[in-house]
């Protein structure tokens, strides 16, 4: 009772002042640029180089994901409040391989990085998408995505069917997970509590609060469970790639066997976006062999740092867990394939 | 409790001004290619703008604190004051990441973790090869680099001037006599800099010159007359200059 009638009368009394929170955040805003401005410069040589490079890796990864996590949650907010209800999803075929097959090309019109599709993904569950659906979706979209396949084809052209393979790889992987998942008897239970609730309770909002009213409470509820996993997952792609030396990985590039490995383990601690990673990779293209590369091609966009501290928003760590093993166990194995076989 | 249900609706608004603050002012004051690659700037600065946009309307519209019912379960728990405690902690920090500490490149620290021209990074076998005969005032420490790592030989070096910008990063192989110019590449963001480098062969360098310091060397290549350093054909100068930091020290 007592709980019910502070509900009601909460929201009606904050309205009555809405110019009030406008100027603290306005205040805020101002403060921080000031700080920025004018922060002293601290002495030459006051961090060690190991404590510089570890902000500055950390700095560099959340000041590039950023923007993709912003308008990942700018899609959300789109789906979720401003398209007409069941927009995207009623237009879905009924059959379920169809389905996924139809939202792992999801990413053809949708070209945002990985970081962006967790809120996006967060979004269509929330209006009713099935959790191995959303699976599909958040692991095909990465690398069967304009951007990222037209990256590919300039780092590697045709050759060596690196294109080929990555682009086979991610669908069959994304649809193996999604077939998978959607035969798990209790798929709301891979889901975080957390998550759960607040699918349950809709936007937090009933429909008579304006559009703009619950696209800015989403913005604050998103950004309130995305930014933190965001900024953890930097810290510890920093932390680790100033612990661990590259050096380790690159020597074992010639082995087929452990240049796959190896491959796969730099893709997890790099935690690069999918639209560059090609670029990237194409550097170590002399020393690792082609089924190493297809591996970190196809592995890279699902599982990292980054991307695990994103997806524990919204599954549970088990969940994370098994994904993890999947995604890893089937590159491991398309890369060795095509060391061996091709 | 009336902080804790303030800080769970805000966390996120907060940590959103943090970050365009830090990205805006990086991208007004040149810096952002410090930390992305410059065909990101764009992209970052417009949603920047978006997102800048939906934190003020944020907080023009919304209540102070969520609706009771909106709140979790475990908001109420004995540990929710380790919650507090965590967010306030990463706020804190980033902050100080974003907003306090001065903008920097990467250092010798993380060169020695990647492999000095360990891989190619720079350029594939045809765009090397292209690079022969083209026009070598204008080459970088990246192409430079390219081509020694693609063996061009003595005899191609031989009345070939390089003018090179970059930092000091000591040869591993020979630190008393040779040191790398260097510069990091960069494909994406700071995270895949992969450092290249020329080898300078300068003895005596680090009483001139510090570790990390921007030097400018205009000179021609010769045989590394080191006898330990492993770098065939170095650099061997007879004056280097000390210079600023460059507005894009990273090179694509």
């Amino acid at each position: 009772m007592h709980m019910s009638q502070t509900t009601a009368v909460r929201p009606v009394a904050a309205r009555r002042r809405p110019g009030r929170g406008l100027y603290v955040g306005l205040i805020i805003i101002g403060i921080l640029t000031l700080l920025r401005a004018f922060a002293p410069a601290p002495p030459a040589d006051s961090l060690a180089d190991t404590a510089r490079d570890f902000v500055t890796l950390s700095i560099s990864v959340v000041i590039e994901s950023l923007p993709f996590v912003f308008l990942g949650i700018v899609l959300s907010i789109g789906v979720q409040i401003w398209l007409p209800e069941g927009f995207l999803l009623r237009r879905l075929p009924k059959n379920v391989v169809a389905r996924r097959v139809v939202l792992s090309l999801l990413g053809m019109l949708l070209p945002v990085c990985e970081c962006g599709n967790v809120p996006l993904a967060r979004g269509l569950i929330a209006k009713g998408l099935t959790v191995g659906e959303s699976m599909t979706f958040l692991f095909a979209a990465p690398i069967l995505n304009p951007v990222t396949i037209i990256t590919t084809q300039q780092a590697f052209g045709w050759d060596g069917g690196i294109l080929a393979w990555r682009i086979a790889g991610g669908f069959l992987i994304a649809n193996l997970i999604g077939y998978i998942y959607s035969r798990h008897p209790k798929p709301e239970s891979l889901l975080t509590p957390r998550f759960r609730e607040a699918c349950a309770l809709g936007d937090g909002h009933n429909a008579a609060d304006g559009k703009a009213r619950r696209s800015a409470a989403l913005f604050t509820k998103e950004t309130s469970a995305m930014l933190p996993a965001l900024f953890i997952g930097a810290g510890l792609a920093g932390l680790i790639q100033t612990a661990v030396s590259r050096d380790v990985l690159v020597t074992l590039g010639s082995n087929p066997v452990w240049s796959v490995l190896a491959l796969m383990g730099l893709a997890f601690v790099v935690s690069i976006c999918s639209n560059v990673d090609a670029f990237f990779i194409l550097s170590f293209g002399a020393t690792f062999l082609p089924g190493a590369i297809v591996a970190f091609l196809v592995f890279g966009p699902m599982i990292d740092i980054k991307m695990l501290a994103l997806l524990r928003t919204t599954f549970t760590a088990k969940t994370l867990v098994q994904l993890t093993l999947i995604v890893a166990l089937c590159s491991a194995v398309l890369g060795l394939a095509i060391n061996y076989a091709v | 409790m009336p902080f804790r249900r303030l800080l769970r609706r805000w966390q996120g608004a907060l940590l959103s001004v943090v970050g365009i603050v830090a990205t805006v002012w990086l991208g007004f004051s040149g810096q952002l290619g410090l930390y992305i690659h410059p065909r990101y700037f764009v992209f970052t600065l417009v949603m920047a703008f978006i997102a800048g946009v939906l934190v003020v309307v944020a907080f023009a519209l919304l209540p102070a604190t969520e609706h009771e019912h909106a709140l979790p379960d475990d908001d109420q728990g004995r540990w929710a004051w380790l919650w507090s405690a965590g967010s306030i902690l990463l706020i804190a920090s980033a902050t100080v990441g974003l907003l306090v500490l001065p903008p920097a490149t990467l250092t010798t620290a993380t060169v020695a973790k990647r492999d000095l021209n360990g891989s190619t990074s720079n350029l594939t076998q045809s765009e090397a090869s292209d690079l022969v005969g083209g026009d070598y005032s204008s080459f970088t420490v990246r192409d430079w680099s390219s081509l020694l790592r693609q063996g061009a030989g003595e005899d191609f070096f031989a009345d070939k001037t390089a003018t090179v910008t970059g930092f000091v990063t000591p040869d591993t192989s020979d630190p008393e006599n040779v040191f790398f110019l260097a510069r990091f590449v960069v494909a994406c963001c700071a995270v895949d800099a992969q450092p290249v480098g020329i080898p300078v062969y300068y003895p005596g360098w680090q009483d001139e010159y510090p570790i990390d310091s921007w030097v400018s060397i205009e000179s021609g290549f010769d045989t590394n007359p080191s006898i330990s350093s492993e770098e065939a054909i170095a650099l061997v100068p007879s004056e280097i200059t000390p210079t600023d930091q460059p507005a894009e020290p990273y090179v694509y």
